[in-house]
């Protein structure tokens, strides 16, 4: 079943258009990576799932149910990371915790010991100030605590590893990975490394459409092989290979970059007969990097 | 609804907005029998050198009804402090984006509403009740409060006034962006009521009337008089906070 389907959504503030006709649907227990610019309207899409937004057309339903502005109980599902996390800096993280528990509605000896389980988790466990003297990395900590406290079947984190450093970013990965297996994650980034290393599912939003949604091997392999790239040894082999061959693209240094894959042993043939050194020949692989920067230059 | 309402405790008294409130309504409540009781000490003090400019000092007699004047002199000074210190209770929570975490846990906004709104409501009546008290006592132990009628009818009317004022503030908290505009807003709904309230056709019918409790003290007005106010106050307090509760509904948090 899908735990979350977009039809048709748009949305615009005043002249700009920021959401186009998306649609989408996540099943559940997959780990959905959403990508794009800044601005490309992530945090838009993920205000208006949990009904912060008003939607200006389309639907949004959450475990089948229907979203609507305001009146949101189908937040009951959801566990959501803002970009910015803000809390009430005059409690301590377990006072919120507790806090949060309690609004939930959970029972009192549950909310203890998940605090516990949950602050050792995002290594906040030896913090009993109050959140007053967080920087941003611990709050953003706080936030995938508070988010993950309800057991959510959904978990919504915008931005999530924006504010850590890079062994926090890497724990993070690392929960919202282990967070997959019990609920479905929606994250959004920037960063395509990270998608690459945890998602199932990627989508990639530019200018308010979604361009490219899929699997991350199938969004990967609907691609053709990004070529072959060769690099010369001397600037001037490069020349000739490139006067030889006027299909080849120069790409910086000595390096060359061929296309059509057919026609390497073309060059190879003439390299051999002319003696050109060859420092790489290799297959260009095609990162998601690639493919995103082709898909945003569109 | 209990969380959010033990939330806006843990609020009110660590920020300290709690304590100061505390203190303003207990020096209120101490100042206005104390006021009462040094009048003659300081008329005495200053005769002399008020003989000088010309002016003649007769004997003052005061009693309760003193220090009950000075008690509904004193009472819309707290209750300015306190909408002052409460402007931000929403707005601020607008601004810093606190409350969206919350949300987004599936609390319905209604129940945020009406948690802030109690809370607002019972910390004033609380605040009143201790002012109040604190006169009534010092009043009781040095002179008669017997002198003054209708007493705690007068109280409630002013009390009112306080409820209409924060149903007000409630109404332009849930409407407004941040708290300067909540203060002037309620501010220019009370300056309005106040400036209308000059004219004798609306005199008895504002809740503007409700400030009044010393005519009823002094017998000079009887309470059917305040009816008219008094239904006029709750009726807008109502209706301000069903605005507010339909403003909150679509509020960007």
């Amino acid at each position: 079943m899908d735990i979350l389907t977009f039809s048709h959504v748009a949305k615009r503030f005043g002249e700009k258009q920021v959401l186009k006709d998306v649609s989408f649907a996540i099943p559940e227990h997959t780990v959905f990576g959403f990508v794009g610019q800044n601005g490309a309207g992530k945090t838009t899409a993920m205000k208006l799932i949990l009904g912060l937004l008003s939607l200006d057309s389309g639907q949004i339903k959450v475990n089948g149910e229907l979203v609507h502005y305001g009146k949101t109980p189908t937040n009951r599902f959801v566990g959501y990371l803002p970009d910015v996390p803000e809390f009430y800096s005059y409690m301590t993280p377990v006072e919120y915790l507790h806090f949060c528990g309690e609004i939930a509605g959970m029972p009192k000896k549950e909310i203890s010991a998940r605090s516990e389980e949950l602050l050792c988790l995002v290594g906040l466990e030896k913090e009993k100030g109050r959140i007053k003297g967080f920087s941003r990395g611990m709050k953003q900590r706080l936030g995938i605590a508070q988010a993950l406290f309800g057991r959510p079947r959904l978990l919504i984190c915008d931005e999530p590893a924006s504010a850590l450093d890079p062994s926090g970013r890497r724990e993070l990965l690392d929960i919202l990975a282990a967070a997959g297996n019990q609920a479905t994650v929606l994250f959004s980034t920037h960063i395509l490394s990270d998608v690459e290393h945890i998602c199932d599912q990627v989508s990639f939003l530019h200018q308010g459409r979604i361009v490219l949604q899929g699997s991350v091997e199938e969004v990967r392999k609907g691609k053709k092989a990004a070529g072959i790239e060769l690099e010369t040894e001397r600037p001037e082999d490069a020349r000739l290979l490139l006067s030889e061959f006027p299909f080849l693209k120069p790409l910086d240094g000595n390096s060359l970059l061929l296309e059509e894959a057919k026609r390497q042993w073309e060059i190879m043939r003439f390299a051999a007969d002319k003696e050109i050194a060859l420092l790489r020949f290799q297959q260009r692989e095609m990162a998601l990097e690639d493919l995103f920067l082709e898909v945003v230059e569109k | 609804m209990k969380a959010f309402l033990k939330k806006e405790w843990m609020e009110w008294s660590r920020t300290g907005r709690m304590f100061l409130l505390l203190i303003i309504f207990i020096l209120l409540g101490i100042m206005n029998p104390a006021l009462a009781k040094l009048t003659p000490w300081l008329m005495e003090a200053l005769s002399d050198s008020l003989a000088d400019t010309g002016l003649q000092t007769t004997a003052v007699t005061v009693d309760a009804m003193t220090s009950w004047a000075q008690f509904y002199k004193n009472i819309p000074m707290g209750l300015l402090v306190f909408v002052l210190l409460c402007s931000g209770s929403f707005t601020g929570e607008y601004q810093q984006g606190t409350l969206v975490p919350v949300v987004a846990k599936g609390l319905s906004r209604r129940k945020i509403l009406a948690a802030k709104s109690l809370f607002l409501l019972g910390a004033w009546t609380t605040l009143y009740l201790i002012c109040f008290g604190i006169t009534y006592g010092y009043n009781a132990y040095f002179w008669d409060n017997a002198i003054a009628k209708n007493l705690l009818f007068a109280g409630a009317c002013n009390w009112l006034f306080g409820i209409w004022v924060l149903a007000l503030l409630i109404f332009f908290s849930a409407a407004a962006k941040n708290s300067p505009q909540v203060m002037l807003g309620t501010g220019s709904v009370v300056m309005g009521a106040c400036l209308l309230h000059m004219f004798p056709r609306f005199s008895s019918v504002l809740p503007v009337k409700l400030m009044e409790g010393l005519t009823l003290l002094q017998g000079a007005e009887e309470p059917e008089d305040f009816y008219a106010a008094m239904a006029s106050a709750v009726a807008m307090a109502v209706l301000c906070i069903t605005a507010a509760s339909l403003s909150f509904d679509k509020k960007r948090l």
